[in-house]
Formats: structure tokens, C-alpha cells, sequence
């Protein structure tokens, strides 16, 4: 009779099986005669254990198993380990085929062999990175025991009602097969234009689309939008401003059909669409001027992948190259400066620089930039499946590393640092002589911080030999005090001898910690406790001036002898003078300038700092681009087990996720290469189920607030599905048909009668009972505006705006800290240039821009939140970028030689577009007129009409697009 | 219907089961609005919280866990295996140059760094086996607040606002005052993924001393609160204007709304950290008449009052330009300088807690980002240490008198009941009234939680 589990589920290696085997079959002989033993010494494994498997083992060590080793198992084990829990670490301690079998780090037993064994190294708490049970170590007895038991031969009685101990990532998640039918993972599809019903809004394919599922639900398109209010959305959505009104009136005026098209062209045209276009790619690729995290260095070079950005997007770079560019651009037959800046979008991410472990920092990196790449191009979390197969797509930990190992290849660190911060890789197109002077600036930059250095050490050297000089009194002054005092009254104590106030203060701390120094005891013997009477003060001074020089003169003394001797041969006088020269000892000088400098010195040490600083963060950079470059190539990676490199399983070699891939046919990774290129073509490639749907999806997201899919950077399980999965597939395929360009893209959406309709319905109220999202698009969505775009809006129309493109704009050099220990932070945001062109510091993003959503630019955001919160409304009630700019709003309508009437219908205009109702200006005279009266000065017109402009730019018809 | 600050309020500190089960329905009420409360999830002990923070690391083996084998051992290498991966080199065992006492009726040893905050030390539970993963300053800090050391995630605070919402709907939920902008900076009190209004409120920074320590843009610098209020009512006008053209929305109608928030938040806040009505035994009491103590007893006054008004977390941050605690070389003057500064007024801020019957019910967390090593850097500093280290609590639901987990005889690693940063935050989460593996965002496709995939309760620190 032999129940047992088949034994091929240990993963003990062949040659270090321990006898267990052979013992079993010898103990199956006796197997009759011990039954009844066993019955009568081990109720409990009866209870638990049936009888069937115990056939093999001895009695001995069936009773060993259950007094000694199951109820430890159960008492500290079974929590984590059990089928009555959570299996942590895919194993399970609770069958005997779960220990057999081992976990996720591999076998747990060999048996016979407690050195060899995990189980007991990790109930040893040795080894730092296994320690079971995790909150406390076994008892010794306990562990003791287990060592036995492994060194006997683990012999376990239990039998199995489970066979295999799948880890429960596996069983959750899809099979690559059961993927292949999912939607996401299917070939883009070619599916037809449907027919309607009623065409007469039927301007595009799109239209008939959008039409046929709303027909499904017997809804309707809404009328189609005044024209204020569709030139006021293209606008915005296109170049991220507001139209003048010169732009508005043009467009009023022309009546010819195809007016909205001029003026689809005209945006398309402008350098201020790549602005605008360019900003939403920068959202996905997690563009920041700033590394944040731990220690935050500017990346004074990611201005170059910024404009790269906005320059395809101006260009309309066709999107698969767009694509290739950025994972591969250094490795293009053809690579150009401008390619092998493109490589920047893997290297933006935030990295834990300071991070000790360079091994775990390297496969971090990696983990944040497949997590990107998959989020940004292909829809995919990635990232989950650094420590386990995926626990709802198909996409398994094979899939990750033969990934990972195509970025294990490339190299996105630089060889060098500066102390315990690593350096990124940068491309360098500097020449020889631009290399020669970036040597002098780097000189004269470290001189400057030297000379910051130096004036702080000369100024503690000079406090410091003043106290020494002073030594006596300090200890006399100290007497007067108990230690509790305060400083204030310290301070008094030390002014009549112009001691330090915050020495003097250090100083009696430092006797209350050293009651037992021996140099002390004279000062306890005497000084009490702060109550010492001016003889005992007088009596403490002179004993030290005394035994200080006596010191003095014996260092000299012994010196005269031989010169280079440190050491006094008296104790007593050895101990007062190392007292007098210990840094750190009562003497010791406050290690804050602030707290150990007078003010004028403290001045003069910050001015030497702000020069270095300023210095820097002026100085010219190397011409160079963040990018990535090839590394060390490795053909393949191990699996890291549960994502720590320093638990490896079977390597995998370099390929593309299993069940995306669209040829049975293997690609050959050249030898040499980091295979990055063929990564890329395979992602840029037509056949690619993902690529194409994913930015489709997101452009449709930008111009509508939302995607056909919502989640814009999660296509799998847990991801949205397609409200119009046809509509998504004909898109792609079209833009795949016309070359990837996207300016075509936007052409199709804007001049769609789905784009155009009024952000309301008619039946709007009856609509929103059947679809109370839009889903199927009746009606526009009224939207917020973005961060950037009610900045740049106030600006334009207040006039302030600046709107040139491109160049280096963050005020620090390279790699120079934001603010390192000091907090304090020097960005400034006063610029007037476009949003995109302010400093993105991570860590310590612009508030205005947070405070209205501005994405956390650590991971792809590829649809921004709209919150209403109160602290928004501060920023519009008191910032001053926005007095500042309604001041210049109501000069420049102040300016203009009109009456109040005109005054307030010129602000609307500027303003909204439109010209206002009679109500409305007749508000607007009132509120000025009081406003006037109620203030003082020779400016209150111009105070008034500020306020008045102000409250406009405040107003929810400024920021929100119907 | 009463509004949750209402039930509340209500409710007061019994936290009675009744006014527990409105509030459970409350929030089935509100499960369809994702910025609702999402909790509590059962009775919660403590209703607010607050974190002294000591940035840089506050040695242990110094302060709370005191270690005779260093002194016995003071000088020889260490006899135990150190980590792979350490921050700096390591040297031999240095003993603490402190001695201990013990204090209370609990009899627990504190150093003589503490004097002060020794006099309360049965109202302490010090967690002596606290531990995290990164040796850094940065990604502990992040570990610590976070919960990542890799990514960014939510705050801790922001988690208990996305949790627990706010009790006072004129003040942010979460404030943060004089926060260390280096090593992890706002990451440390972002929202991250979760929504906008969970995001802490910072107080100035730790560059400006606690007086000029303002919430940006409160006021407006030009007009009084009468021309702006006539403001506010002409873009209200416009506003509605706008609502009767646009449709019904919500956005819209909830930016009018968030208009007289921000009104009135420009009068509470300034009122809140105006000190000047305190008493001159307070100002005492937290230490404000000492230069040496009255930053961060300004700090700590503030806290006081932003608690007392239903502000659910509050930070207190000790840090400088110089790390503040991070004493790699001359740990004796570091340390001596850094504990004379808080270590009255936090005495005083226990005092006043309890004195105001605010301790019961307000969870008060202190410590670093880690400890330091029990092994010698250069000749008298420690390193950086993350595992095994203390921070205490106080008041909120725990055991007070009590020394909770242990570290090693030499003080390096944490040995008994560990407590990793994952331990901490669910029990944080779980005075408050939250379970760790409830308290969830879903966000690009995945369930988030605080504590990862990780956390456990330390239930032996909680009071019967």
C-alpha cells in the first residue's frame, strides 16, 4: 500500500537526494508491526495524519515528526505556510508535498542535510536576507529540533490531499493561450463602416461609428456647437490657449463650408501645437527637469528631450518612428544627435541614486523602465511582474527577464559618481575644445565652493582657540547655572567675559554627562548645582587656568625635548589638554553656522555659498542628452525570485512577451547588442496588436477627456474595454494605413460631427439616465482646463504671454542639487515663457500646477484628474501671477481710449470670446464703480478694473470649455 | 441629515457604537463619490495623529534601547555577521557616552538625553524593534512615509485623509509643518495617485524657522476681507450665470462652493498657528522661552492646536541644514545638541495633550528614519542603520509604561517581535480604525494598499 505523493515534485537536485528514499523502502517491511505502536504513542497523528502513508516510516520517527516538529510547525509556521492561510512564498509546510516541493526560492529540504537545507538556514537567523518566522527566532530547543529532524532524514508522515502547491500568482492569473483570445491581445481587426439610419450627421467614418451605437441605444448625436463655442474648444485642445478676438470675429465672418477646416490648418501650422501635443507625450513619458527621490539632482540635460518632443510633434515625426526613436535612436544605421537624444525617454525616470546596492539599483532602473515602456507604448503593467508571473494578464516572469535582459544590456548609469550619488549616462557631443573648457568651468566652480569652505573652517578655528583661550572660564561661568537654564539667561551669564552663549551652554551639559571624568571632579566638588558661591566660581577658575597651563607648559617642555612627541608622560595633565583639544568636547563649537557664528560672519559664510551656488547653476553645460547607450551584453537573465537578485532561478533568454508576439519564428538577437533595436521594430511593427490601438486611444482621450478605452495606460484584465472596440480597431489601422501620422489623426476627430456637437443635450436628462459617463458620446464634455493651459491662458490674454520655443531653461547646472540638505528651494517660476517650459522639479513640483492636477511625473499619466478643492481657489484669489496679470489685463483695456461700456465689453471679449449681455455689463459698471469708491489713491481705477479682471479669470467660464 | 463632521463631533471620544453605525450607513451613502471616506472599517482607538519626526537618525543603542555589551565590549570588532550591503564602513563596538536611568512605575530606561520626555515614560510604548531596508537618508525617508523606497506611492497621511476624511472642513485634513524638502521631499506628504484633496499641506520648510512658517497664498496682500468677499460674490454671480448656460454639473457647482471654503480657510488657518493667545505657562511649558528649545516648541504649540481643531495627521519635523541627526562623526556634541532641543518641548507637548484630555484618543509617533549602528564610524560617530531601531508612541489606543520587541545584545539588528516599517503603518492604520488590506486604491489596473502586499498588526502594544 503506497499512497504517498509521486516524489518527482522535489526539486532537490539528483546528486544531493538524501537516503530517504532507500530508508522508506526499508521501513515498509515492518510496516505491520508498528501500527498498533503508533496508535498507542500518537493520538494526535492519528487525528491528523491517516495512518495509509505512515507505512514507511519508523515509529520513532513518526512520533519524533509529531511531538517534536508538527506542533512547531503549526505554532510558527502555519500561519504563513498553511492552506488555512495565505501561502507566502509559494510555500506550504502544512503537506508533506509542500515541503517536498519547496517555494518560490526553490526546494526548502535536503534532507540529511541541515547545512544544505533553506529551512534551516533561515530558522537560524544567520542569514540576513532569510529569517523565518519573520517577527521572532525560534527558540534554540525549537531549532534544535528541526536540525535533527533534517539531519534524520525529514521524514514526514503526512499525507497530501494536495498534490502540487501552485503559487497563487499562477493560479490567478491568464495563461498565455487564454490571452491570445483575449481582446486586447487579438490582431487589430479591419471591421467595416457601418450603415445608419440617419446620415445626415454623418461627416467621417468616425461619425458612423458613433452613430451606430448611439442608433443601438436609440440616442443621438447633440446639435452641433455655436461657433464661439467650437473655436474657443479647438483652440484650447489643439495649441492650449484661448483664440483672440480677432480669431473669433475671422471666424464668425467666414461662411464658407469649410471655415472650421482653415481653422483646424491654421492650429496645425502653429508652432504652438507641438507646445501643447508635445506636453501630452511628456505626461507619458514621465518628463521631469529633476531625478527627486531620494536625492534630487537636476537633470540638466532633459530640456534636449523636451524639445526633441515638441519638434516631432511640430514635424508630425510618423508615430512608429517617434516609437523606435526613443527605445533605440543610438542604435539607428543612421543615428543622429537628435535620435540619440530621443533615447532620453528611458533614461527620465526617477532613480534612487544614493542607493548603496548598485546590483538592486540596476535592476530598479530596468523595473521603471520596462513599467514605462509597457504603460506608455503597449498598455501593459509590466511592472508587476518583477516578483511574480502577472496576477491577471499573460504576461509571465519568463516574459519579464527575457525583457530585462535586453536592458541589462544597455546601459543607463554612468561609470562615475560623486560620493555616494551615482551618475546617469549622458551622450556626449562635446568637442575636444568644449571638453577642455567645461575642465575650467568645473575648476573654477570648485574654487568657489573651496573658498565657501575655507572661511567657515578659518572662523570655527578662530571661535575655537578663543574658548581654549578661555577654557577656566567656561568652567567657572558653568558653575553659576543649573543645566536646565535657558539659553537666554546662559546668554547673560556669558556676555561680561564675551564667552559664546551656546558653548558656555554646551559646556554644562557636557559636565552634567561627564560627573564621572576625573577632570571634573574638582569642578563638582565646588560648583554644586548652579547655586556656587562667587568664591567657589573664583576657585573653580583658577584651578583649571592653572592646571590648563600647567599643560600648556609641560606640552612645551616635553616638544623642546623631541619635537615631534604628542604625548605628556602625566596622566592629569595628558587628560586636561586632550579635554582642551577634543573637537567635540566641552569646548565644543556648535556645528550649525547659524548657531556658532556671529552675524556678520554668518552673512559674509551664506554670501560665499550663494556665489558658489549661483556660479554654478550658471555655468555652461556639456553638450550632451540623457539617453542610454549599450552595456555589457548578457544573452540572457535569471528569473529573479520574488524580484531580489540575490535569489536567482532559471535564466531566460532575451525575447519579446509570449503572447503578444505575432511570428512563431524566433527573432535572432545579434551578438554584441543590446537587442534594443529589434525591440523596437517589433513594437513599431504593424502586425503588433498594442501599439497602434494604444496611441490612438490616447489621442482620441486628449481631445475628448477620454479614451475609448479609459484606462489609457492599462489595456489588460483590469483595464477598461473599448466602448467602441470597431471604432478603435478602424482608427488604428487607418493610422497605421496613412503612416502613422498624427496630425491626420487630428484631422479625422476634429472635422468629425462627434467632435462638434454641443457639450448639451436636449434630452440630456433622459440620455444621462442610459449612459451617465458618454460613453457613447451624445454630448462634447464640458472640461477643465489643464494646469498649463489656465496659466498660459491668463498670460495670453492678460498679454504677458511669451511665446517662444525650446532651449535650457532650468536654473541649475547639471546634476547640481536642487537643494540637498539645506531646504531651501531657488526654482523660481516667474517666468512668462509657456508652462512647458517651466522647471519640473520632482519632489517640489510648481504648487500652482499641483494644486489643478498636474501629473506626478514618476510614472505615465495618460489622463489627468480635474478635482475642484478649495486650495485652488487661494491660488486664484492671491497669487500673484494672477494680480500681476489682471493688472496688466485692465492697463491694456485702460489704454484704450473708450467709455466704461466699451471698457467692459473689450474685457469679454479678451476674456471669453463673446461680447457680454446687458445684465451682465451693467454688474460689471456697478462692481467697478463701487469698487472705485470704497478705495483710496491715485490708482483706484486701475485697482477697481483689476479686481474686476481678476474675478473674469476666476470665473468657471474661463476654465472650463463647454 | 447630519454631515459625517457632525456625527463626529457627536460622537466625541466615547466613540459610541451607535453614532459608529450612522456612520457605517453614512458611508454606504457615499460609496459613489470617490473622494468619500472610505472608512473606518471598525472602532478606531486614536481619531488624529501626530509624527515628530527626528530627520537623520536618532541612534537607538543612545537613547530608548540601552546596551551593556557595548559598554563591556566597547572597542573590540563586532562578533556579528554585518550586512552585505552597509552605508558606510563599519568599525568596532562604541559604547553610548549617556547613561541610562530608569524611570516611572514602569521602571523603563531612558538616557540622560531625554530627561524630560523620561518623566512621561508610562505614557510610552517604545517600539525597540522597529526595522526598514534602505540605509539611506532618501529612501528610508521614503520607506517610512510611504511605504516605497522605489516608487512613488501616497503618504501615510494621505492614505488616513483617503481613509478617514476630514473633521474640520475649513482646514486641510493633513498638514505637515517645517518638512525637509531633501530626501524624498513632497513625496514624503504627496498624494500620489490618490485623489488631490488627500495631499498633505505644508508649513513652511525646514530652512525657515516654525515664525515664518506660512501655508503659501493665504492671504491676498492687497485688499481686506470686505473688497474681497465683494469679489467673491461677483464671480459667484458669474458663476451662476455660467451654470444656468452650461447644464447642471458638478464640477461647476462644487467650485462655488470650494470659493467660500477658501474664504474661510484664509481666516482659520492664520488663527490656528497665531500663538499669541497662549498662555505664558504654555509658551514655558513647550519650552518657547528658551532659544534653544523654541523652534521646535513653536512646532509642536502649532501641532497642538491644528489637532485640537480636527486636523487628522500632523507632522512635526526636527531637521536643519545638516541633517540634523545624522551623526556620522562627533555623536556626542550631535546628539547632545539635537536632544536639548526637543526634548522639553516634547515633554511639554505630553503634558499639555493629557492635560487637555486630547492624549486618549490622539496617537503621538516619534522617531527617525532609522537608527544608528552600534559599531563605530571614524573615531566617535555612528552609521546609518535600518535593522533595528526604536521610535515610541504614545496615547491613541497603546500600552503606555511598555517596551515593545527587542534588537540584538549589541543593538544592530531587530530580533524579537520585529517590526518592520510595513508592521507600523498597518498598525497605524489599525489604531485609527483601518485595515491595512482594506484601505485600497485602484490605480493604473492595480489594487494599492500602504503597506504593499506586506504589514502585520502588532497587537501585543495595543490596550486592552
Amino acid at each position: 500500500m503506497n499512497t504517498c505523493p509521486p516524489r518527482h515534485t522535489c526539486r532537490v537536485p539528483r546528486d544531493r537526494q538524501p537516503p530517504i528514499h532507500r530508508l522508506a523502502a526499508a521501513t515498509r517491511i515492518a510496516a505491520a508491526t508498528w501500527i498498533a505502536e503508533l496508535l498507542a504513542v500518537a493520538l494526535f497523528a492519528l487525528v491528523h495524519s491517516p495512518v495509509a502513508c505512515a507505512d514507511e516510516l519508523a515509529a520513532k520517527d513518526v512520533e519524533f515528526f509529531e511531538k517534536q516538529v508538527r506542533p512547531l510547525l503549526v505554532e510558527h509556521c502555519y500561519q504563513c505556510h498553511s492552506g488555512e492561510a495565505r501561502i507566502k512564498g509559494g510555500l506550504r509546510l502544512d503537506t508533506r508535498a509542500g515541503i517536498l516541493a519547496g517555494g518560490d526560492s526553490g526546494a526548502v529540504l535536503v534532507s540529511g542535510d541541515p547545512e544544505a537545507s533553506l529551512l534551516i538556514t533561515a530558522i537560524r537567523y544567520q542569514d540576513q536576507d532569510l529569517q523565518m518566522p519573520p517577527k521572532n527566532r525560534l527558540p534554540a530547543d525549537a531549532v534544535s529540533a528541526l536540525e535533527k529532524w533534517v539531519a534524520d532524514g525529514a521524514k514526514d508522515p503526512r499525507v497530501s490531499t494536495v498534490e502540487t502547491t501552485p503559487s497563487p500568482g499562477s493560479a490567478l492569473g491568464m495563461s498565455v493561450d487564454e490571452g491570445k483570445s483575449f481582446w486586447a491581445f487579438q490582431p487589430v481587426g479591419d471591421p467595416a463602416v457601418p450603415e445608419v439610419s440617419d446620415p445626415s450627421r454623418i461627416h467621417n467614418p468616425i461619425d458612423a461609428f458613433v452613430v451606430a451605437r448611439l442608433e443601438e441605444n436609440n440616442l443621438t448625436l447633440a446639435p452641433p456647437a455655436d461657433k464661439t463655442t467650437l473655436i474657443r474648444r479647438v483652440t484650447q485642445d489643439m495649441i492650449g490657449l484661448p483664440p483672440t478676438a480677432d480669431e473669433v470675429d475671422a471666424f464668425l465672418a467666414d461662411e464658407s463650408p469649410d471655415a472650421f477646416e482653415k481653422v483646424v490648418e491654421r492650429l496645425l501650422n502653429s508652432p504652438q501645437y507641438g507646445v501643447r501635443w508635445g506636453r501630452h507625450w511628456l505626461d507619458v513619458a514621465r518628463y521631469a527637469d529633476s531625478n527627486g527621490l531620494d536625492e534630487n539632482l537636476g537633470y540638466g540635460q532633459a530640456w534636449r528631450y523636451r524639445d526633441y518632443v515638441v519638434d516631432a510633434f511640430n514635424h508630425d515625426k510618423p508615430f512608429h518612428l517617434f516609437l523606435i526613436e526613443q527605445i533605440a535612436g543610438d542604435l539607428l544605421p543612421d543615428a543622429t544627435q537628435e535620435s540619440r537624444t530621443a533615447t532620453g525617454f528611458l533614461a527620465l525616470g526617477a532613480k534612487v541614486l544614493a542607493e548603496p546596492d548598485r546590483q538592486k539599483l540596476e535592476m530598479d532602473i530596468i523595473d521603471e523602465q520596462l513599467d514605462t515602456l509597457g504603460k506608455a507604448f503597449l498598455g501593459m503593467t509590466f511592472g508587476c511582474v518583477r516578483c511574480h508571473d502577472h496576477k491577471f494578464d499573460p504576461i509571465k516572469q519568463s516574459d519579464y527577464y527575457a525583457l530585462a535582459a535586453i536592458f541589462k544590456s544597455t546601459k543607463t548609469l554612468g561609470d562615475t559618481n560623486e560620493g555616494a550619488i551615482k551618475h546617469w549616462f549622458e551622450h556626449s557631443f562635446a568637442s575636444d575644445a568644449e571638453t577642455e573648457r567645461l575642465k575650467q568651468i568645473d575648476a573654477q566652480i570648485a574654487e568657489k565652493k573651496q573658498a565657501a569652505a575655507s572661511f567657515k573652517n578659518a572662523s570655527i578655528a578662530k571661535i575655537r582657540e578663543a574658548a581654549r583661550a578661555q577654557a577656566a572660564d567656561y568652567l567657572a561661568e558653568a558653575a553659576r547655572f543649573d543645566v536646565a537654564t535657558p539659553l537666554t539667561t546662559v546668554a547673560a551669564i556669558a556676555q561680561p567675559l564675551s564667552l559664546h552663549p551656546r558653548i558656555l551652554h554646551h559646556c554644562r551639559m557636557h559636565l552634567e554627562y561627564h560627573r564621572d571624568d576625573p577632570l571634573f571632579a574638582y569642578w563638582y566638588q565646588h560648583a554644586g548645582n548652579g547655586e556656587a558661591g562667587s568664591g567657589e566660581i573664583e576657585s573653580i577658575r583658577e584651578h583649571y587656568r592653572d592646571l590648563f597651563a600647567r599643560a600648556q607648559s609641560a606640552f612645551e617642555e616635553a616638544q623642546t625635548q623631541d619635537p615631534k612627541t604628542n604625548e605628556l608622560a602625566d596622566p592629569v595633565l595628558a587628560a586636561a589638554r586632550s579635554a582642551l583639544l577634543d573637537v567635540s568636547g566641552f569646548l565644543a563649537v556648535p556645528a550649525k553656522e547659524a548657531f556658532a557664528f556671529d552675524p556678520e560672519t554668518l552673512a559674509e559664510y551664506y554670501r560665499l555659498m550663494d556665489v558658489a551656488r549661483e556660479f554654478e547653476s550658471q555655468a555652461a553645460d556639456e553638450t550632451a542628452a540623457m539617453g542610454v547607450g549599450e552595456g555589457d551584453v548578457i544573452a540572457s537573465l535569471p528569473i529573479h525570485i520574488r524580484g531580489s537578485y540575490k535569489n536567482l532561478g532559471e535564466p531566460v533568454a532575451r525575447d519579446f512577451p509570449k503572447v503578444m508576439r505575432i511570428s512563431t519564428v524566433r527573432p535572432v538577437f545579434p551578438s554584441g547588442r543590446s537587442g534594443r533595436l529589434q525591440l523596437a521594430s517589433w513594437m513599431a511593427d504593424t502586425r503588433h496588436p498594442l501599439t497602434a490601438r494604444v496611441i490612438v486611444n490616447r489621442i482620441w482621450g486628449w481631445h475628448f477627456g477620454a479614451g475609448l478605452v479609459r484606462t489609457t495606460e492599462n489595456f489588460g484584465k483590469l483595464g477598461g474595454r473599448p466602448s467602441h472596440p470597431q471604432l478603435l480597431d478602424w482608427l488604428a489601422r487607418n493610422f497605421m494605413a496613412g503612416g502613422w501620422s498624427i496630425k491626420d489623426l487630428h484631422r479625422l476627430i476634429l472635422l468629425s460631427s462627434t467632435y462638434q456637437q454641443a457639450s448639451s443635450h436636449p434630452q440630456g436628462e433622459a440620455y444621462a439616465l442610459v449612459d451617465p459617463e458618454n460613453r457613447l458620446h451624445w454630448k462634447a464634455n464640458l472640461r477643465r482646463l489643464e494646469a498649463e493651459q489656465i496659466r498660459d491662458s491668463i498670460l495670453a490674454v492678460s498679454g504677458r504671454l511669451d511665446q517662444r520655443l525650446g532651449g535650457k531653461t532650468l536654473p541649475l547646472r547639471n546634476r547640481q542639487f536642487v537643494f540637498n540638505h539645506t531646504s531651501e528651494d531657488h526654482t523660481k517660476y516667474d517666468s512668462v515663457r509657456r508652462a512647458i517650459y517651466l522647471p519640473i522639479i520632482r519632489n517640489n513640483l510648481y504648487s500652482f500646477f499641483s494644486q489643478f492636477d498636474y501629473p506626478d511625473p514618476t510614472m505615465p499619466t495618460g489622463s489627468r484628474n480635474a478635482t475642484v478643492i478649495a486650495p485652488q481657489n487661494l491660488l486664484m484669489m492671491n497669487y500673484d501671477l494672477i494680480l500681476e496679470s489682471a493688472d496688466a489685463f485692465a492697463a491694456a483695456i485702460l489704454r484704450e481710449p473708450l467709455g466704461d461700456d466699451k471698457r467692459v465689453q473689450a474685457a469679454y471679449r479678451r476674456a471669453f470670446g463673446r461680447d457680454p449681455s446687458a445684465a451682465e455689463s451693467e454688474r460689471a459698471l456697478q462692481f467697478v464703480t463701487e469698487i472705485a469708491a470704497t478705495i483710496d489713491g491715485t490708482d483706484r481705477q486701475q485697482q477697481a478694473w483689476s479686481l474686476f479682471c481678476q474675478s473674469l479669470l476666476a470665473s468657471n467660464e474661463f476654465i472650463y470649455l463647454r | 441629515m447630519q454631515s459625517r463632521r457632525q456625527v463626529l463631533r457627536h460622537s466625541a471620544i466615547g466613540f459610541g457604537h451607535l453614532a459608529f453605525a450612522a456612520m457605517l450607513g453614512r458611508q454606504a451613502q457615499a460609496a459613489a463619490d470617490p473622494t468619500a471616506p472610505q472608512g473606518p472599517h471598525f472602532l478606531p482607538r486614536a481619531k488624529r495623529i501626530v509624527f515628530l519626526f527626528m530627520k537623520g537618525g536618532p541612534s537607538h543603542v543612545d537613547t530608548f534601547d540601552p546596551k551593556p555589551m557595548l559598554d563591556r565590549d566597547h572597542g573590540k570588532p563586532p562578533p556579528f555577521q554585518l550586512p552585505d550591503v552597509t552605508f558606510a564602513k563599519q568599525g568596532n563596538l562604541l559604547k553610548s557616552p549617556w547613561k541610562f536611568k530608569r524611570y516611572g512605575e514602569s521602571g523603563l530606561p531612558v538616557s540622560e538625553l531625554f530627561p524630560n520626555v523620561a518623566r512621561h515614560v508610562d505614557d510610552l510604548c517604545i517600539l525597540r524593534s522597529v526595522h526598514g531596508t534602505n540605509p539611506a537618508h532618501g529612501g528610508a525617508l521614503l520607506k517610512l512615509h510611504t511605504g516605497s523606497d522605489q516608487f512613488v506611492r501616497p503618504s501615510m497621511g494621505s492614505w488616513l485623509v483617503y481613509g478617514l476624511g476630514t473633521e474640520n472642513e475649513n482646514l486641510p485634513a493633513f498638514v505637515t509643518i517645517c518638512p525637509t524638502l531633501a530626501h524624498g521631499g513632497v513625496n514624503n506628504w504627496g498624494t500620489a495617485f490618490l485623489p488631490a484633496h488627500c495631499q498633505g499641506t505644508p508649513i513652511g520648510n525646514a530652512s525657515l524657522p516654525a515664525t515664518a512658517a506660512k501655508v503659501k497664498h493665504i492671504r491676498n496682500g492687497r485688499i481686506d476681507f470686505d473688497l474681497q468677499r465683494r469679489q467673491l460674490d461677483l464671480i459667484a454671480e458669474m458663476n451662476r450665470d455660467h451654470l444656468a448656460v452650461a447644464g447642471q454639473d458638478q464640477a461647476l457647482e462644487g467650485r462655488l462652493r470650494s470659493f467660500e471654503l477658501a474664504f474661510r480657510m484664509q481666516t482659520a488657518m492664520p488663527e490656528i498657528q497665531d500663538l499669541s493667545s497662549e498662555s505664558q505657562a504654555t509658551m514655558r511649558l513647550y519650552g518657547i522661552d528658551d532659544p534653544v528649545t523654541e523652534d521646535f516648541g513653536r512646532q509642536c504649540l502649532m501641532a497642538r492646536r491644528f489637532l485640537e481643531q480636527g486636523v487628522r495627521f500632523v507632522q512635526v519635523t526636527h531637521s536643519d541644514s545638516v541633517v540634523q541627526w545624522d551623526q556620522h562623526a562627533s555623536l556626542y556634541q550631535g546628539h547632545t545638541k539635537n536632544a536639548a532641543e526637543v526634548d522639553r518641548p516634547i515633554a511639554g507637548f505630553l503634558t499639555d495633550l493629557k492635560t487637555r484630555g486630547l492624549l486618549e484618543d490622539t496617537l503621538v509617533l516619534w522617531g527617525g528614519e532609522f537608527g544608528r549602528t552600534p559599531t563605530a564610524q571614524g573615531t566617535n560617530g555612528r552609521d546609518h542603520n535600518p535593522h533595528g531601531f526604536t521610535m515610541w508612541m504614545a496615547g491613541g489606543g497603546v500600552k503606555g509604561g511598555f517596551a515593545y520587541g527587542a534588537t540584538d545584545e549589541y543593538g544592530y539588528y531587530a530580533v524579537e517581535d520585529k517590526m518592520h516599517v510595513h508592521d507600523l503603518h498597518a498598525t497605524i492604520l489599525h489604531l485609527m480604525g483601518l485595515d491595512h488590506e482594506r484601505l485600497t486604491y485602484r490605480y493604473a489596473g492595480r489594487d494599492f494598499r500602504l503597506t504593499d502586499v506586506a504589514g502585520e498588526v502588532a497587537e501585543g502594544i495595543i490596550q486592552a
